[in-house]
């Protein structure tokens, strides 16, 4: 069998005082409908990144509102997990020199996996490339596979290179349904499984979202160096050119003239091993030069959830000037912190911005800092703003709405009878 | 030029409430022969490692107390950084297939930053072993050369130490962090600087019941109940499967015992993955067993967090070097159990400062003990905040840096 990993417990009735009776009600009774179905998610990692970070909350609340959920990974060696990196980053759009050695060992590893894989659930839900074609090994040993099976894909495809799209199509086309982020992610040649999107969510009540006391907030503040009581505006996000964070210095730099106590924080996610990200955090160094009211920190010197929770709680206004952006999912985060975010025109951006309303959408660093600097000027408004925002993430981005979307899926393509699927034995594309 | 670091500035005096009044007078005093030295911190990443950390705290103090303190990054290719990588781990004592490529891979990389040592310094430290071979590549240097290991070099792989070795012998004094982790066969001076921490740092600061309580909420852990907390690496020697059947079979005794296990690195090699699946599935269904793995998200606020929720820190083993985060637990005052490896024993003194166990049943019997008598717990946790302040605080790195650095300018 594969690893299970563990998650700690939530409720849903924690849930209730944020989203309100009707939002609740319609998830338990969605819920109802499928009490007692058993459902796995499958993926490639239980550590960091978006996807473990959404299953977290997911797994534990599916299992609170009546259905029996887990997380299960798949076993891979590092000739696996390289080739499934490359995949992943081709995908994407980065060219990958694929040769038929690489190919077969996704293909081994995914029989591999598809052997220690227990057949019993009601629901599977496949989580991105690595393991899409486990599917397929099931069919082909035994002919069939219990349960519905659904692909979540979580990357961004426009870009994919058609030579790894073609090679992991034909595993995905068995699937009875496909997730996407967004409905441009979907790829127009992809035929057999119905299609639903589902766009992320942050989770209201983790300690990235959660409530802060002010105080505590403050004394966050101090304990990197920022000055609580001096105006600060921030960016949080990895450090790469479609970020622009030479910009957001920039923008800073402008309005410092302005508004001379100002204060700039910049936050990076970072890997260890992205000698990418490194590079664009000198880049930042050398551009703030001597001002030290410029403050670059880094998840790698320990700023993690509530550092972040609380820099964002703290600035007068959150900037994400991407330029290019899967669904930048941090302006929610935000947003729900009741802060005006002004971000870039792209991706998913203008899904959580309503222009003008909850912030504002911007395409130079101009716009930016005329944006900003008016925020900093008109404290009232922002604040208006900021307010609208919290009921717009509360209305469409928390994770109990996904958990809904999930649930209605789940209800939708359930098969009556919950007999095993009528695929008929085939061989494994290759 | 070498990569650079964008630091925050922190003022000694800062450390006033933790350290007292006469240890910053006293820092002052000493640093005053040494003022205006221009001091070169070269490491191998500038994040994410231990040595990191301590630069991070350390260099803006050294640069308070008027020295010119510097700290930059060496660079790297791809290559190269998997030779580094490979030759961290022999020198940790993991067995690894060291060829000649390797040798000539890292060669290069010394020859290359070499040649980026531009401008002059009085003293330059390099931060671990690994690029030790930049000094032979520094053809004219007026500065004196130290040479700081992090790392326990006791069991280190023989082909991997004889190829640094002839380089390190050209320094002009080497510091390890116990003595337990030197090499006894290097002919220069060697200084001894345990590591510390930052009582400022925001794994240290005092938080609030409510937001304590509120965390562990978000993670499904009960306040009301006693927990066990253990923060450590995933691997093997962090006894982390130890850690749950210990918990798991004390609930003979206290029935309501919760553990939570705060994993601070991610697996990435086999044996990592492995361990972690060992974790997983001895995890599956015992409620009250929490694992908190979202590395890359969990920073210090959410570690201080559990480390004062904890009625009892644990920490089963360590594969290698000190394992700071016990300090952080005992300047929090918490009662702390811990196995005998060399590093954790410095913090923690047998029925002093916390207990020492071996085996599974003294595991048990330490943890059931100090939950069954608070008065014990307190003064073992009261003991153990002195200890660190005396020895572990950024403060005493601090006097001891300087006072190597006067010592080796006098030619000590």
């Amino acid at each position: 069998v594969l690893a299970t990993v563990p998650t700690t417990p939530k409720s849903i009735e924690d849930y209730r005082p944020v989203i309100g009776e009707e939002r609740t009600e319609e998830i338990l009774a969605l819920a109802r409908e499928l009490r007692g179905a058993r459902m796995v998610h499958v993926n490639a990692t239980a550590f960091g990144g978006g996807v473990a970070e959404i299953l977290a909350t997911l797994i534990p609340l599916i299992n609170d509102v009546g259905l029996h959920a887990e997380w299960q990974v798949i076993k891979g060696a590092d000739e696996f997990f390289n080739i499934t990196k490359a995949m992943h980053n081709s995908l994407q759009g980065m060219y990958h020199d694929w040769t038929p050695a690489s190919r077969e060992i996704w293909l081994n590893y995914n029989r591999i996996n598809a052997e220690l894989f227990d057949d019993s659930f009601d629901f599977v839900v496949i989580h991105d490339p690595q393991p899409a074609a486990v599917l397929s090994f099931l069919d082909e040993r035994r002919g069939s596979h219990r349960g519905t099976w659904v692909w979540r894909c979580h990357i961004d495809l426009t870009d994919a290179q058609a030579e790894t799209w073609d090679m992991l199509r034909p595993h995905v086309e068995r699937y009875d349904g496909a997730i996407f982020t967004m409905q441009q992610y979907v790829k127009d040649d992809l035929h057999g499984p119905r299609i639903f999107c589902i766009p992320p969510a942050i989770d209201p009540l983790s300690p990235k979202n959660g409530d802060l006391p002010p105080d505590v907030v403050s004394e966050i503040l101090l304990r990197y160096g920022v000055d609580p009581l001096r105006p600060m505006i921030t960016q949080i996000s990895r450090f790469d050119p479609w970020k622009d964070p030479l910009g957001v210095v920039d923008v800073y730099r402008k309005l410092k003239v302005e508004f001379p106590e100002l204060q700039l924080v910049m936050i990076a996610s970072m890997a260890s091993d992205d000698p990418e990200g490194w590079s664009w955090y000198e880049k930042i160094v050398r551009r703030a030069g001597e001002d030290y009211d410029i403050h670059v920190l880094s998840n790698l010197n320990g700023v993690g959830n509530i550092e972040v929770n609380a820099f964002q709680r703290a600035a007068r206004v959150v900037i994400q000037k991407s330029t290019r952006e899967g669904f930048g999912l941090v302006v929610s985060e935000a947003l729900w912190k009741g802060r005006p975010v002004v971000a870039g025109n792209v991706g998913g951006i203008p899904l959580q911005i309503d222009d003008g309303k909850t912030g504002f959408l911007v395409s130079t660093s101009d716009e930016c800092a005329e944006q900003v600097g008016w925020l900093l000027g008109h404290p009232a408004e922002a604040s208006a703003m900021g307010a609208r925002g919290v009921e717009h993430v509360r209305d469409k981005f928390l994770t109990t709405r996904y958990l809904r979307d999930y649930l209605s899926i789940f209800r939708d393509l359930r098969r009556r009878d919950g007999q095993p699927s009528p695929h008929p034995a085939q061989q494994v594309p290759r | 030029m070498y990569g650079t670091l964008g630091l925050s500035h922190r003022a000694l005096d800062d450390l006033a409430d933790a350290a007292g009044k006469e240890a910053i007078a006293e820092l002052r005093s000493l640093a005053r022969p040494i003022e205006g030295l221009r001091v070169l911190n070269l490491s191998v990443t500038g994040f994410g490692t231990g040595t990191a950390e301590l630069l991070t705290s350390s260099v803006p103090l050294l640069t308070d107390l008027g020295l010119d303190c510097h700290w930059q990054v060496v660079r790297a290719s791809e290559d190269v950084a998997a030779a580094t990588r490979a030759m961290y781990q022999g020198l940790g004592g993991v067995h690894v297939n060291w060829t000649q490529e390797m040798t000539d891979a890292w060669q290069r990389f010394a020859a290359m930053n070499a040649g980026l040592l531009t401008e002059s310094f009085d003293v330059v430290v390099v931060h671990d072993p690994q690029p030790a071979a930049i000094r032979t590549h520094v053809a004219h240097s007026d500065a004196k050369w130290v040479l700081h290991s992090h790392l326990d070099l006791s069991s280190a792989q023989d082909d991997v130490w004889l190829q640094l070795r002839s380089h390190i012998e050209r320094f002009d004094a080497a510091i390890f962090e116990a003595p337990e982790f030197a090499r006894g066969d290097l002919s220069l001076p060697v200084y001894i600087i345990p590591p510390a921490i930052d009582p400022n740092s925001a794994r240290n600061m005092p938080l609030p019941d409510d937001v304590i309580h509120t965390v562990l909420q978000r993670y499904g852990i009960d306040t009301a109940k006693p927990l066990v907390c253990q923060v450590s690496p995933c691997d093997v020697a962090s006894g982390l499967v130890g850690a749950v059947d210990t918990v798991v079979s004390l609930r003979r005794r206290i029935p309501d015992l919760q553990l939570a296990i705060v994993l601070t690195t991610e697996p990435q090699d086999p044996p990592g993955r492995a361990c972690y699946e060992d974790l997983a599935c001895r995890c599956a269904d015992e409620p009250g067993v929490f694992v908190v793995s979202m590395v890359r998200e969990l920073g210090n606020v959410e570690l201080n967090v559990f480390q004062r929720a904890a009625s009892v820190v644990l920490q089963r083993g360590l594969r290698k070097g000190f394992g700071l985060w016990v300090s952080d637990a005992l300047w929090k005052s918490k009662p702390v159990v811990v196995g005998p490896a060399p590093g954790l024993l410095k913090q923690v003194i047998d029925g002093r400062t916390g207990l020492v166990a071996e085996n599974d049943e003294q595991f048990e019997d330490a943890i059931s003990r100090l939950i069954a008598d608070p008065a014990l717990s307190a003064r073992l946790g009261a003991a153990g905040h002195d200890h660190v302040a005396d020895h572990f605080l950024i403060t005493r790195y601090l006097r001891d840096y300087v006072q190597m650095l006067d010592g080796l300018m006098r030619g000590a």
